[in-house]
C-alpha cells in the first residue's frame, strides 16, 4: 500500500500552486482517481485525471505556462512520468518509459463533447510527441498500444530457452505460438534433426581432395604438420579449374615408380616415407608419409620442382586420394610454396568425425559445442547442456596433467583429456532426452565421469589403513553441486563424505568394461605392460583397496530448518552407512548421491540457479519459505521445489523448468530482457541473429565454431571445458560487463560484420570464418521493392535483432539507423535508395553491413 | 526543464532513474545525496596519492616468502624437502640493514646467492629470490607485513578471495570490492571517467560495484573500435552511432543502469587510451643505473626475453634473467597499469598473477615458488624505478603498491613436496611513503619477531613446535594482524579517505569488538590482533 504525491505546479504567472494527496492503493490494482482538480489564478487549468493502465487526460490550453505532472504508480517497474511543457511555439509531451510498448499515439479535442480523435499536428518521437501550437486549445489524452503478450513471450522464450532468435525461428515461433514453442522444446526427444555437423565421415576410407589456386611457385610441398603417418596417391596438378581434367604437371603423381630425386626429394623429417604397395588407391603403389617432427617448408617436407614452370598468373587444380591412419592423424599439407595453392584435407573432417574417432583435440570439441549452439533446433536442450557443463565443472588442462605420467606425446595428451569431456558432455546431451530425467541421474552422470574424478582429486584419495581421505569433492558437492556453500553442512559433514569417495578412481579398460567400473583394468591384466602400449579406453575403476571401509555417519542429529515450512522443515537428514568391504563399498558413493540428490537444500540451490539462469539474476538461497509476505522470487522457488517433490520420480528437470516457464514471473515484463548476455551467447546470438536459411540451402551468417573460440577468451576468459575454479563462470552481468569487455564485444560484432575479402585485418580480428551477409538476409525476406527503402530494411532488422522490445521503445534507435543508411562516411547525406547494389564492394552492401554493426553494438543487444 | 521526480524511498536507492540514462553524468542534475555528501569529504582523489594493487592468487606460501629464520620450528623436520637454508657465515640475529645480496660481476647468475637473506630485524629472513626487494627495503621504501589475516579464516580459495576483495570476511553477498567503495566515496567515480583500472582477463571483485563502472583492459593495445569501412572515416562514423545511442532512453531494466555506465565509461575512455603506448616497441623503460653490478641498466618491464634482465647482454644467458620467461604477460599488464597510472587520472590501478596454489613440487630455492618470488621483487623494484624516472602525474612518493593474497599455506609440508592451505599469511607495501627500515620505524618487518608490540598490545612470534607457526588447530600460521587493518590505513592515511568514509568502506571498522583500528581481542574469534601498524 503506497501512497504518492501529485504535484501541480507551474512557473511564472501563476500564483498558487495545488497539490493533492492521491488515496492509498492496493499493490498492482489499477489506479483510478475521481476528477483532481488543479486550479490557478491567473490562467485557468483544470487538470482531469482518470488513470487505468495509462489511459489520462489533462487540460492544458494556456500558453506561456509550465506545467509538470509526475506520477508514481504502484507497479514498481512501471512508474509513469509524463510531461507536458507548454512554449512560445509548440506543445511537448514527454511520454513514460514502458516497456514493451508498440505505439505511442496521442489524442485531442477542442470540446470534450465531441470525443477525441488522432491528433496528426503532432509527431511521436522516441519520447517525446511535438506540436506546432498553432490552433485552438486542446485537451489531450495519450495511448499506449503495447506489444502483445505473444510476442512479448515469444522474445523471452527464444531469448532464454535458446541461444537467442533467429529470423526463421522468430517467424516459426510467432507462429506456432510461444507457449507451443515451450511444449515443444520441453521434449527434445520428439524433435527431429540431422544436422551435417553431427555426420562422421567414414575414417577408413580413402579421400578425395582437391584444391584451386595461383602457381605462385614450381615447388610443390607435401609434408605432415605433426609426428604421424599417412598415406597419399593419385596426385594430379592441371592446368585450370576443374580437378583431373588435362595433363598432370606433376612427375610420379601416382607413385607407380620408385621415388627418386629427380621427381620427389626427401628432407629428413620425412626419412621415414616410401612407396606403399600394400595400401594404395589405385595401381601397384602410393605414397607412405612417415614425419618423426613436424614439416613447412623445402627443408621439412617432400618436394618436387615441376618444370616446365607454372605461371604466376595461371590458375591451377591440384587433387589427390588421402587416407589417415586412424588413431595418429596429423595435419596433411599440400601446397606450392608461397601458398599460391594450399590443402589440408584434416581441415574437412567434421569435428564430430574426429570425436567419434578419439581424433579430436579440445578446440574441436569447443567447435562442435559452439556449432550446436548456432545451429540446433533442439535449442533447450543446447541451453541446458551448456547449464550442466557449467555446473558441474570439470577441466581439460588436468586431466592432460594427468595423463602426463603415462604418455608422452603431447598430442595424444590432449585427445585423451578431450575424450573425457567429449563423454562427459554427451552424456549431458543425452540425459535430458528421457522425459523422466531427474537431477539424481545427472548427479551420478557427474560423479561417474573420470574428468570429475581427476578434476576434485578423488582418483588418487586414499582412506585405507592411516590414510585421509581427499576432501576436495566432497567438499565441492555439497558446496557447489548440490546444497550451496555453507547451506545445511559443515566441515566435519565434508570429512566424514570424504572418506566415502575414497576408492573412486580412473584406469585403462578394455572397451567393454568402459561402464563397468568393478572390472580389472588392463593394468591389473597385463601388469609388465607399460601403459603407452595399452589399447583400451581410460574409464571409471572402483579401487577398493583404497577405501575407507569404515561405517560413517553424515550430517548426524541435524534437521531441516523450519524456513523451509511444510512437507521438509523438521525432518532429519541424517545418514548412516555401515561397514561395507571389497566391491561392496562403492556403494558408499551412490548411496551418498542419492541422499543429497532430492534434500530440499539441493532442492532450493538448484531451482535458485534454474531460476537465475531462466528469469532473472535477483534469486537467492536462504528464503524464509513461511514468510507470507515472500517475494515473487521467493514463490517461485518454492514453486519449483514443490514440482521436485510432489512428482515421483523426484526431480524431474521438465517439471521444474515447466513451473518456471508457466510462472507470472517468466512470462511478463519480470523477465523479458532483464540479464545481460555471457560470452558464449553473445557471440552465438550474433550469429543466430543474423541467420537465415536461403533458398539454396545455405545460410545468410556461418561460423566454422573455431573461430569463436578466442573472442569469447577475450570476452572475459571465457573458456569452454577448460575453467579452473570449480563454482562455474558467472552468469550474472557484472562478472562479465566492464569498459574493456565491452571494447571486445563491441569489435567482435564489427569484425562479424566486415565482409570477407574487405580488410583482411579487421576481419581476421574475429576469425575470417565468422561471416555475415545481413544483404542476403534482407533480400531473403523482404520483396525487391523495399530492398533500397531505408526505413522497410530498417523495421525489419530491428524486428529481429529486437524482438522483445516495443517499436515505438526502438523508435530512437529506428532513427539512427535510417540516418545512418542515408548518410556517407563523411557525414554528408548519401541517399540509400540510390546505392548501387553492384560493384566490388557494392556500396549498398557496406552501407548496410555498417548499419547493422552500429544495432548490434548498441546497449540493447548486450542483454537476453 | 524542469523535472519533478516523485522518487520513492524504493526508487531513489535503486535506481537513479532518469529520462536519458546515458546522459553525460558529468551534467547530472540530480546528484544523488550519497554524492553530494562525498563531494564535501575527504580528499581521496584529490590529493594526488595512487594505489597499486597486485593480486597474488592461490595463496602465497608466506613461511618461505618472509622467513622465520629464526624460529627453531622452521626446520627440515617439518620442511625436509622445501626450507630455505641458513647461510653459514651470517648471524640472523644481528640488527641493521637488509643484507644484498646484488652481484660482484657482470658474468655471475642473477641469482647466484642461495641461502636466505637477512633482513636485520634480529628474527626474520628473505628468500634468496627477493632480493632485488633489499634495495627497496634499505631505503625505508617497504614494509614487509606478516601475520596478516582475518577471523574465522576460509580455506576456499574463491571465498577467501572473496573476503579479501570485499572487505568484509563470512559475507558472500556483498557482491562489491573495498576499491570499488573507496572511489565511490570519492564523489569522483560518476563524473571522472577513470577513477579504477584493473589489466588482466576480467574486473575483479575488488574495483566492481553496480553503482560506478570501473574500467577493466583485457589487452591495451586493442582498446579501440572498428568500423565499416574500417577506415578513419567510417570509424568515425561507427563511433558517432555509438555515443548517440548511448544517450536515448529506455524503460528501466535489472542491468540498463550497469550497461549505461559501462558504455559512456568506455566512450570516455577510448580517447584517453588512445594517446598512450601500450606496446612492446614502446617498452623502452630502463633502470637508471647498472642494474645488479652488470654492465648496462636492465630493461623495467620484462615482456620478452630480450628485455628480461641481463639475458641478452651475455649472449643469450638464461642464467641472467630477472624473472621466468612465463612472466612476460603479468609484466605487460603490469607496465599497463603503472602507464595509467602514470599518465591519466586514474586513483588506483591493479592487476594479478596465479600459480601460488603450491600443493605438490613447491620447490625451495629454485622451482614454482621461487620464480613467483622473483615475479614480486622485481615488480616492486621496476615500480620504484620507473616511478622515480619517468614520473608524471604519479610520483613515488605518492603511490603505494600493495600485494594481497588469500591466505598463507601449512607450516608443514605435505606428501606431495608441497603445502596446503592454511591462515595467516604476508602482505608487501612499498612506496616512497612507507616508513619502513630507519624512515618511521626502525624496521622494516612488522609481525615477524618476538619483540613484536603494536598499539600498547604484546604480540610476539612465539617461537617453536608449540608457537605462532602452529597457532591454529596445531597446523596453522595465526594471525596477529587484519588485513583491513592494513588497507583501512592505506586508504585513510594515504588516499585521503575520513574515518567516517571508511567505516563505510570497510563495515569492520564500524563494530568496535573487531578492533580493527585500535587493537585488541577480536569479538570474532577471540584473537588478540595489532589494530593499525604504522606503515604510512
Amino acid at each position: 500500500m503506497r501512497a504518492g504525491l501529485l504535484t501541480c505546479r507551474a512557473e511564472s504567472r501563476w500564483e498558487s500552486a495545488y497539490q493533492q494527496q492521491l488515496p492509498e492503493q492496493e499493490p498492482g490494482m489499477p489506479i483510478a482517481f475521481a476528477g483532481v482538480s488543479c486550479q490557478f489564478q491567473k490562467n485557468r487549468v483544470s487538470i482531469n485525471m482518470v488513470t487505468n493502465r495509462g489511459w489520462f487526460s489533462r487540460w492544458a490550453a494556456v500558453p506561456l505556462a509550465l506545467i509538470s505532472l509526475s506520477l508514481s504508480a504502484q507497479e514498481a517497474s512501471l512508474p509513469l512520468q509524463i510531461e507536458l511543457t507548454l512554449t512560445n511555439q509548440q506543445t511537448k509531451i514527454e511520454l513514460p518509459l514502458y516497456p514493451a510498448v508498440q505505439e505511442f499515439k496521442i489524442l485531442s479535442t477542442t470540446n470534450l463533447a465531441t470525443g477525441f480523435a488522432e491528433d496528426t499536428s503532432g509527431q511521436v518521437s522516441g519520447y517525446t510527441w511535438m506540436e506546432s501550437l498553432a490552433g485552438p486549445a486542446n485537451f489531450y489524452r495519450l495511448q499506449i498500444t503495447p506489444m502483445s503478450s505473444n510476442a512479448l513471450l515469444t522474445a523471452t522464450a527464444l531469448n532464454r530457452l535458446a541461444y537467442g532468435p533467429t529470423p526463421d525461428e522468430l517467424e516459426r515461433v510467432l507462429a506456432m505460438g510461444p507457449q507451443a514453442y515451450i511444449e515443444e522444446q520441453l521434449a527434445p526427444e520428439l524433435i527431429e534433426e540431422q544436422l551435417a555437423i553431427d555426420a562422421v565421415t567414414a575414417n577408413s576410407g580413402w579421400q578425395y581432395v582437391t584444391a584451386t589456386g595461383t602457381g605462385s611457385s614450381s615447388t610443390l610441398y607435401v609434408y605432415l604438420t605433426a609426428v604421424g603417418e599417412g598415406y597419399v596417391d593419385d596426385l594430379v596438378l592441371v592446368r585450370g579449374t576443374v580437378a583431373g581434367t588435362g595433363a598432370n604437371l606433376l612427375r610420379n603423381g601416382g607413385f607407380e615408380s620408385p621415388l627418386v630425386t629427380n621427381d620427389w626429394t626427401i628432407s629428413s623429417n620425412h626419412l621415414g616415407s616410401g612407396i606403399s604397395t600394400e595400401i594404395k588407391h589405385s595401381g601397384t603403389g602410393s605414397l607412405h608419409l612417415v614425419a618423426t617432427s613436424g614439416g613447412s617448408t623445402k627443408e621439412s617436407a617432400i618436394w618436387q620442382t615441376i618444370t616446365p614452370a607454372l605461371s604466376s598468373s595461371q590458375q591451377y587444380t591440384l587433387s589427390y586420394w588421402y587416407l589417415a591412419k586412424s588413431n595418429d592423424l596429423s595435419d596433411l599439407t599440400l601446397r606450392l610454396s608461397n601458398s599460391g595453392i594450399t590443402s589440408s584435407p584434416d581441415a574437412l573432417l567434421t569435428p564430430a568425425t574426429k570425436l567419434f574417432n578419439n581424433l579430436a583435440g579440445i578446440d574441436d570439441l569447443r567447435a562442435w559445442h559452439v556449432l550446436h549452439a548456432v545451429q540446433s533446433r533442439r535449442q533447450l536442450l543446447e541451453v541446458l547442456d551448456q547449464f550442466l557443463e557449467n555446473h558441474f565443472v570439470t577441466q581439460y588442462s588436468k586431466s592432460r596433467d594427468y595423463f602426463d605420467t603415462y604418455y608422452n606425446d603431447s598430442a595424444l595428451l590432449g585427445r585423451l583429456a578431450t575424450q573425457l569431456e567429449f563423454k562427459e558432455n554427451s552424456r549431458w546431451r543425452q540425459a535430458p532426452l528421457n522425459p523422466q530425467c531427474t537431477f539424481s541421474n545427472l548427479l551420478v552422470i557427474s560423479a561417474e565421469s573420470p574428468a570429475m574424478i581427476i578434476y576434485l582429486d578423488t582418483v588418487n584419495s586414499k582412506g585405507n589403513a592411516k590414510n585421509i581421505a581427499n576432501e576436495n569433492y566432497a567438499r565441492e558437492l555439497l558446496e557447489l553441486f548440490t546444497f550451496g556453500v555453507d547451506n545445511g553442512y559443515d566441515q566435519a559433514d565434508i570429512t566424514n563424505m570424504a572418506k566415502c569417495w575414497t576408492g573412486w578412481s580412473v584406469n585403462i579398460m578394455d572397451l567393454t568394461n568402459e561402464f563397468n567400473p568393478l572390472a580389472k583394468s588392463l593394468r591389473d591384466l597385463y601388469p609388465g605392460v607399460a601403459v603407452s602400449n595399452l589399447a583400451g579406453v581410460w574409464a571409471f575403476q572402483y579401487k577398493q583397496g583404497n577405501h575407507n571401509t569404515n561405517s560413517k555417519t553424515i550430517f548426524p542429529g541435524k534437521t531441516v530448518p523450519a524456513r523451509f515450512g511444510s512437507p521438509y522443515a523438521g525432518r532429519s537428514y541424517q545418514l548412516t552407512l555401515p561397514a561395507r568391504t571389497g566391491t561392496n563399498g562403492i556403494k558408499d558413493g551412490y548411496d551418498v548421491l542419492a541422499h543429497l540428490a532430492d534434500q530440499p537444500f539441493t532442492q532450493e540451490f538448484l531451482s535458485v540457479k534454474l531460476c537465475r539462469l531462466f528469469v532473472h539474476d535477483d534469486f537467492d538461497v536462504g528464503y524464509d519459505f513461511t514468510d507470507p509476505n515472500l517475494s515473487p522470487e521467493g514463490q517461485l522457488v518454492r514453486d519449483c521445489m514443490m514440482a521436485w517433490e510432489t512428482h515421483s520420480p523426484k526431480g524431474q528437470i521438465r517439471k521444474i523448468l515447466a513451473a518456471i516457464f508457466n510462472s507470472g514471473l517468466f512470462r511478463s515484463h519480470g523477465a523479458s530482457m532483464h540479464k545481460v548476455k555471457t560470452p558464449l551467447e553473445f557471440v552465438v546470438g550474433t550469429i543466430r541473429t543474423l541467420r537465415s536459411q536461403k533458398p539454396d540451402g545455405t545460410f545468410t551468417a556461418e561460423t566454422d565454431g573455431y573461430s569463436l573460440r578466442m573472442p569469447m577468451n577475450r570476452m572475459g576468459g571465457m573458456s569452454l571445458f577448460d575453467r579452473g575454479d570449480p563454482d562455474g563462470y558467472p552468469e550474472a552481468a557484472p562478472g562479465w560487463i566492464s569498459a574493456g569487455t565491452l571494447a571486445e564485444r563491441l569489435r567482435f560484432v564489427q569484425s562479424v560484420l566486415i565482409a570477407v575479402g574487405q580488410d583482411d585485418t579487421a576481419k581476421s580480428d574475429s576469425g575470417r570464418n565468422n561471416v555475415t551477409d545481413p544483404v542476403a538476409l534482407i533480400k531473403n525476406k523482404l520483396p525487391a521493392l523495399k530492398w533500397p527503402d531505408a526505413g522497410a530494411v530498417v523495421d525489419y532488422l530491428l524486428s529481429v535483432i529486437y524482438p522483445g522490445e516495443g517499436k515505438a521503445n526502438l523508435d530512437l534507435y529506428r532513427t539512427t539507423a535510417i540516418n545512418f543508411l542515408n548518410t556517407n562516411e563523411s557525414g554528408l547525406a548519401s541517399p540509400f535508395s540510390s546505392l548501387s547494389m553492384s560493384g566490388n564492394p557494392p556500396p549498398y552492401d557496406t552501407r548496410v553491413r555498417g548499419m547493422v554493426a552500429a544495432l548490434l553494438t548498441f546497449q540493447r543487444f548486450q542483454e537476453q | 526543464m524542469q523535472h519533478l521526480n516523485i522518487i520513492t524511498r524504493r526508487g531513489f536507492l535503486d535506481r537513479s532513474f532518469k529520462i536519458g540514462l546515458g546522459v553525460a553524468l558529468s551534467t547530472l542534475v540530480d546528484i544523488p545525496v550519497v554524492m553530494k555528501r562525498a563531494l564535501a569529504e575527504g580528499n581521496i582523489g584529490r590529493n594526488g596519492k595512487k594505489l597499486l594493487f597486485i593480486f597474488l592468487r592461490g595463496a602465497n606460501d608466506a613461511l618461505n616468502s618472509v622467513i622465520p629464520i629464526r624460529d627453531s620450528a622452521y626446520n627440515t623436520a617439518n620442511r625436509p624437502d622445501i626450507l630455505i637454508p641458513s647461510d653459514v657465515g651470517t648471524d640472523y640475529s644481528v640488527t641493521g640493514p637488509c643484507d644484498s645480496p646484488m652481484n660482484s660481476s657482470a658474468a655471475d647468475p642473477t641469482y647466484g646467492y642461495t641461502s636466505a637473506i637477512r633482513l636485520g630485524n634480529g628474527f626474520a629472513a628473505l628468500h634468496p629470490s627477493l632480493k632485488f626487494l633489499a634495495p627497496l627495503y634499505n631505503a625505508g621504501d617497504l614494509a614487509l607485513l606478516h601475520r596478516v589475516g582475518y577471523p574465522k579464516q576460509s580455506r576456499s580459495h574463491f571465498d577467501s578471495q572473496n573476503y579479501w576483495e570485499n572487505g568484509s570476511p563470512g559475507n558472500n553477498l556483498a557482491k562489491d570490492g573495498i576499491f570499488y567503495r573507496t572511489l565511490l566515496e570519492s564523489g569522483l567515480a560518476h563524473t571522472a571517467p577513470l577513477t579504477g583500472v584493473s589489466v588482466q582477463s576480467s574486473l575483479p571483485l575488488l574495483l566492481r560495484g553496480s553503482k560506478a563502472a570501473m574500467t577493466n583492459l583485457t589487452d591495451p593495445t586493442r582498446y579501440n573500435l572498428l568500423g565499416i569501412p574500417n577506415t578513419l572515416t567510417g570509424n568515425a562514423k561507427a563511433d558517432n552511432a555509438l555515443r548517440t545511442a548511448n544517450g536515448f532512453p529506455f524503460p528501466e531494466k535489472r542491468n540498463r543502469e550497469l550497461l549505461a555506465l559501462q558504455y559512456q565509461n568506455l566512450s570516455d575512455t577510448l580517447a584517453i587510451f588512445a594517446s598512450l603506448d601500450f606496446s612492446d616497441a614502446g617498452n623502452t623503460f630502463r633502470d637508471d643505473a647498472s642494474t645488479d653490478n652488470d654492465d648496462a641498466p636492465y630493461y623495467l618491464f620484462p615482456t620478452s626475453n630480450a628485455t628480461n634482465g641481463g639475458y641478452a647482454l651475455h649472449g643469450n644467458n638464461a642464467a641472467k634473467y630477472v624473472v621466468d620467461t612465463g612472466a612476460y604477460s603479468f609484466f605487460r599488464n603490469l607496465k599497463a597499469a603503472a602507464l595509467i597510472l602514470n599518465k591519466t587520472e586514474a586513483i588506483i590501478a591493479g592487476t594479478e598473477f596465479g600459480g601460488f596454489d603450491t600443493h605438490s613440487n613447491q620447490g625451495a630455492i629454485t622451482g614454482q615458488h621461487a620464480n613467483l618470488q622473483r615475479r614480486i621483487a622485481w615488480a616492486m623494484y621496476a615500480l620504484r624505478k620507473y616511478f622515480l624516472n619517468y614520473a608524471d602525474k604519479a610520483t613515488w612518493d605518492n603511490l603505494i603498491v600493495v600485494t594481497l593474497s588469500e591466505f598463507g599455506r601449512t607450516t608443514v609440508q605435505n606428501s606431495d613436496l608441497g603445502t596446503d592451505h592454511a591462515e595467516a599469511g604476508v602482505m608487501f607495501v612499498a612506496g616512497g611513503a612507507v616508513k619502513g627500515f630507519q624512515a618511521g620505524n626502525s624496521s622494516g618487518v612488522f609481525g615477524c619477531s618476538p619483540n613484536d608490540a603494536y598499539n600498547g598490545q604484546s604480540l610476539p612470534w612465539v617461537t617453536g613446535q608449540t608457537g605462532s607457526m602452529f597457532g591454529v588447530s596445531s597446523r596453522y600460521l595465526k594471525r596477529a594482524v587484519d588485513y583491513r587493518s592494513i588497507l583501512g590505513k592505506l586508504i585513510r592515511d594515504h588516499l585521503g579517505a575520513t574515518q567516517a568514509q571508511l567505516n563505510r568502506i570497510i563495515p569492520g571498522y564500524a563494530v568496535p569488538g573487531e578492533c580493527l583500528l585500535s587493537g585488541g581481542v577480536s569479538s570474532i574469534d577471540g584473537t588478540r590482533i595489532a589494530g593499525e601498524l604504522g606503515v604510512v
